[in-house]
Formats: C-alpha cells, sequence, structure tokens
C-alpha cells in the first residue's frame, strides 16, 4: 500500500513524464473563461429581461455549469486518451519495443483523468463564484438588482484573474492580458446591450 | 564457488523522459546498485542512446532489465563485465 506521499510523489512523475502540466494550464483558463462567460451571458440576459426571482438565475447558471462540467469531463478525457494512445504508439516505434506496464505507460492512462477534472471543474468553479450573489439574494442576504451589480463585479474579478494568470505565464505585462479577458467580457455586455436594450 | 557482478556497461536506448538524473536515480534505488553512471551518446526526437555503468555488489541483470523496461528503456548490448568471487569465497 502507497503511502499519500508516494502516490503524490507518482502523480508528480506522471506530469513530468506526460508535459501535462502545460496542457492542463490551458484548460483550465480556457474552461475558466468559458463558465465566466457563459453565466455573464445568464446574468445580463436576465437583467436585460429583468428577471427578479434569483432562483430562476442560480438554476440556469447551475444548468449551464453542469452541461460545460459534463462536456468538459467526457470532452477531456476522450480526446486526451486518444491523443495519449497515439503518444504510446509512437514511443513504442521510436524504440521498437511495447511500453506495457511501463511508467509511460502507466502515466498515459492517469493523465486523461486529470485532464477531464480539470477541463470539467473549472468552468463550474468560475461559474460558482458570478452566482454566488444570487445565492446570497435566495436567503435573503442582498436584494436581486445588488446581486446583479456584485456578481458582473465578481464576473469581471474573475476574468481578470484568469488573465493575469496568462500574463504570469507568458512572463509578459500581467495586467495587460488581465485587460483582455476583461475587454472579452465587455464584448458580450455590449452585445447583450444591443440586443436586449436596457 | 559464487561470483558476484560488481560492474556493468550496458549500451541502452531510452525514451527522452524520464530524463538523465531520474532515470540514473530510480536505477540507483535497486538494493544491489551502489552508484549509476549515465552518459549520453546520441539524442533523438523521442529517444537517448545512453551508455550506463552500473557498480554495485551482486547486480542482478534481470532486477535491471526489467528497471529499465519499466521506465521506457531497452538494453541494446552488454558491453563490459566485471565479476569477482565474492568476499566469503576469497581464500
Amino acid at each position: 500500500m502507497e503511502s499519500l506521499n508516494q502516490i503524490i510523489n507518482r502523480i508528480k512523475l506522471y506530469i513530468k513524464v506526460t508535459h501535462i502540466g502545460d496542457i492542463a494550464r490551458r484548460y483550465f483558463v480556457k474552461n475558466g473563461m468559458d463558465g465566466s462567460m457563459t453565466v455573464l451571458g445568464i446574468i445580463l440576459g436576465s437583467w436585460a429581461a429583468k428577471v427578479e426571482d434569483p432562483y430562476v438565475i442560480v438554476m440556469a447558471g447551475f444548468g449551464a455549469c453542469l452541461a460545460m462540467g459534463v462536456s468538459g469531463l467526457f470532452g477531456a478525457y476522450i480526446t486526451e486518451k486518444a491523443e495519449r494512445k497515439r503518444i504510446i504508439k509512437d514511443l513504442e516505434e521510436s524504440i521498437l519495443s511495447d511500453l506495457d506496464g511501463s511508467l509511460q505507460q502507466n502515466a498515459s492512462e492517469f493523465v486523461p483523468a486529470l485532464a477531464a477534472l480539470v477541463d470539467g471543474l473549472s468552468p463550474s468553479l468560475t461559474a460558482t463564484v458570478s452566482l454566488i450573489p444570487f445565492i446570497m439574494s435566495m436567503i435573503g442576504l442582498l436584494s436581486i438588482w445588488d446581486s446583479y451589480v456584485i456578481s458582473m463585479i465578481l464576473t469581471f474579478a474573475t476574468l481578470f484573474a484568469l488573465g493575469l494568470f496568462l500574463g504570469r505565464v507568458a512572463r509578459e505585462r500581467m495586467w495587460l492580458y488581465g485587460l483582455q479577458m476583461v475587454a472579452a467580457g465587455a464584448v458580450i455586455t455590449l452585445i447583450v446591450y444591443v440586443l436586449g436594450g436596457f | 564457488m559464487q561470483h558476484s557482478v560488481r560492474r556493468l556497461v550496458l549500451d541502452v536506448l531510452k525514451l527522452r523522459d524520464p530524463p538523465l538524473t531520474e532515470f540514473a536515480s530510480t536505477l540507483c534505488s535497486l538494493p544491489s546498485i551502489e552508484g549509476v553512471k549515465v552518459s549520453l551518446v546520441e539524442i533523438d526526437q523521442n529517444t537517448e542512446s545512453v551508455k550506463v555503468t552500473i557498480e554495485g555488489n551482486d547486480i542482478n541483470l534481470e532486477d535491471v532489465k526489467k528497471l529499465m523496461k519499466d521506465h521506457g528503456a531497452v538494453i541494446h548490448s552488454i558491453d563490459e563485465v566485471l565479476v569477482q568471487k565474492t568476499p566469503s569465497d576469497k581464500p
């Protein structure tokens, strides 16, 4: 029976051998942004339609979260599994030997699950941040219109934080990346504003 | 009369991951091995040809082969072997 420390070291080795860290980082930011933008669309649409029941927004938001999460989970798992099978076959050809039971083979079986978790959980995580004010409104801690404002602020803050993270990855000006992400949110806001006629 | 393998020099083809340091450390984790030297001979897109020098007391080649296979490496040839009588057998 492996100790927790051994399991963690093994996972670290699998991540290193398969270089899944870079891919998981992309999955996290891309799908995290998807989650924020989707909920932003729901919030803006609800605002335009003058929805005053926070329960409707929370359920619509979590419904979208769940769909994105399940889609990410299965999509990333199957995609990554196929990619890893191909890589293993290429490596087997390079080394002129099978890799059954090897570190590379075991790592290739593990990483699709990791990619699926990141891909599935990141949109749910970012979307939940945006929905917190509406949950507070449901239990009477905030008025619905305050919830809209706070939720918008939280969503743009999440987008900015994802941008900062990307800026850190790129080792460039972090705030510039943050602003680019916020600009994407602003575009959605503008479109809903034009379509919905605030 | 008992003999033990004290030194092996192997020509090995390994995948680029895990890198040389980890590959050498893993080999060194075998109980009969006291030291490992890995020298890069040639590098390719996915593979590395390396010369592996293993020193120890009663080195088991089958254990070495299995550990290497588990880490995506195959032995091409055994280039050098040093076998010595075990201390208990010496007069």
